[in-house]
């Protein structure tokens, strides 16, 4: 009787911590996902900015050509 | 060589937020949250990164507004869209932990929806500048704008001391109890996401002076 309630307390502490885990888990992802995806935003940003400069400073080269 | 700076500082940052996580990790459970408490480690760093991004862009703003330079209206975008990213993960972390320990997403206490509201007035000072052309009056506007949105910084922090709230009582100023050694932990990862958020602004700062120098370039080419 007292080995079954025992393994029932672990199972049910390892129920609690999974569960716990399952949380904190989402919680670092969802971090993680949100800065990342800022991060490509700025990457995504910076390329279109280059190319930007570039066509116009090509432009501004033929005109005054 | 700014360039190599950054990604130095950046690389940094990533650096010591591995080895911190993988410390963490390691830590015992807390008494009451078990290891869900964990997230406080992500969602303190994330809201001190934001709030001194506000504080950036209020001193940014003012200094718009005193010396009419636009090297402070870009900052001051900066600051703002990068405080916004990490005032987004301070929300959803905390809506998270909220779950698992209050068992809701959400609730109308007076810490979370200042802190709404301050993701809704910066993410509005964002869609105020698209909204006006000519560079002057968008970058005073904005900074008007932003002036009046810090206001509800001091609100958001302090809403926990002056009102009663569903949100926990600040740990490190109202007597709370952490033990030293995850203080350090924490200290570990805020200077990591402050480094991060350093990196963040500089890059944002760059691409706001390269977007000035698309306008005046488009200028030229309407002179020509």
């Amino acid at each position: 009787m007292h080995l079954i309630s025992l393994v029932a307390q672990l199972v049910s502490d390892a129920e609690r911590l999974q569960h716990q885990y399952e949380f904190l888990s989402y919680g670092l992802t969802a971090a993680w996902v949100i800065l990342v995806i800022y991060v490509l935003m700025l990457v995504a940003r910076e390329r279109k900015l280059k190319r930007e400069i570039a066509s116009l400073r090509a432009m501004l080269e033929e005109k005054k050509g | 060589m700014r360039e190599k700076i950054l990604y130095v500082l950046g690389i940094a940052a990533l650096a010591i937020l591995a080895w911190n996580i993988n410390t963490i990790a390691r830590l015992p459970e807390e008494t009451q949250q078990g290891v869900t408490f964990k997230i406080i480690f992500f969602h303190v760093p994330m809201w001190a990164v934001a709030i001194t991004a506000a504080c950036a862009a209020l001193l940014a703003s003012v200094g718009f507004l005193v010396t009419k330079n636009f090297r402070f209206d870009a900052a001051a975008v900066a600051v703002t869209e990068v405080g916004l990213a990490f005032t987004t993960v301070g929300l959803v972390t905390g809506s998270i932990w909220g779950r698992e320990i209050w068992g809701i997403w959400w609730t109308w206490d007076a810490r979370l929806t200042s802190a709404l509201v301050c993701w809704l007035l910066y993410a509005g000072y964002l869609m105020l500048r698209k909204a006006i052309e000519e560079p002057t009056q968008r970058a005073t506007f904005a900074a008007v704008f932003s002036i009046f949105a810090f206001l509800d910084v001091p609100i958001v922090v302090f809403s926990i001391k002056w009102w009663r709230t569903q949100h926990p009582q600040p740990v490190f100023w109202a007597g709370g109890s952490f033990p030293p050694d995850w203080t350090m932990h924490l200290m570990w990862n805020m200077a990591a996401m402050l480094l991060l958020g350093v990196v963040m602004v500089a890059v944002r700062w760059r691409q706001e002076e390269a977007q000035r120098e698309i306008d005046s370039l488009r200028r030229m080419a309407h002179a020509l």
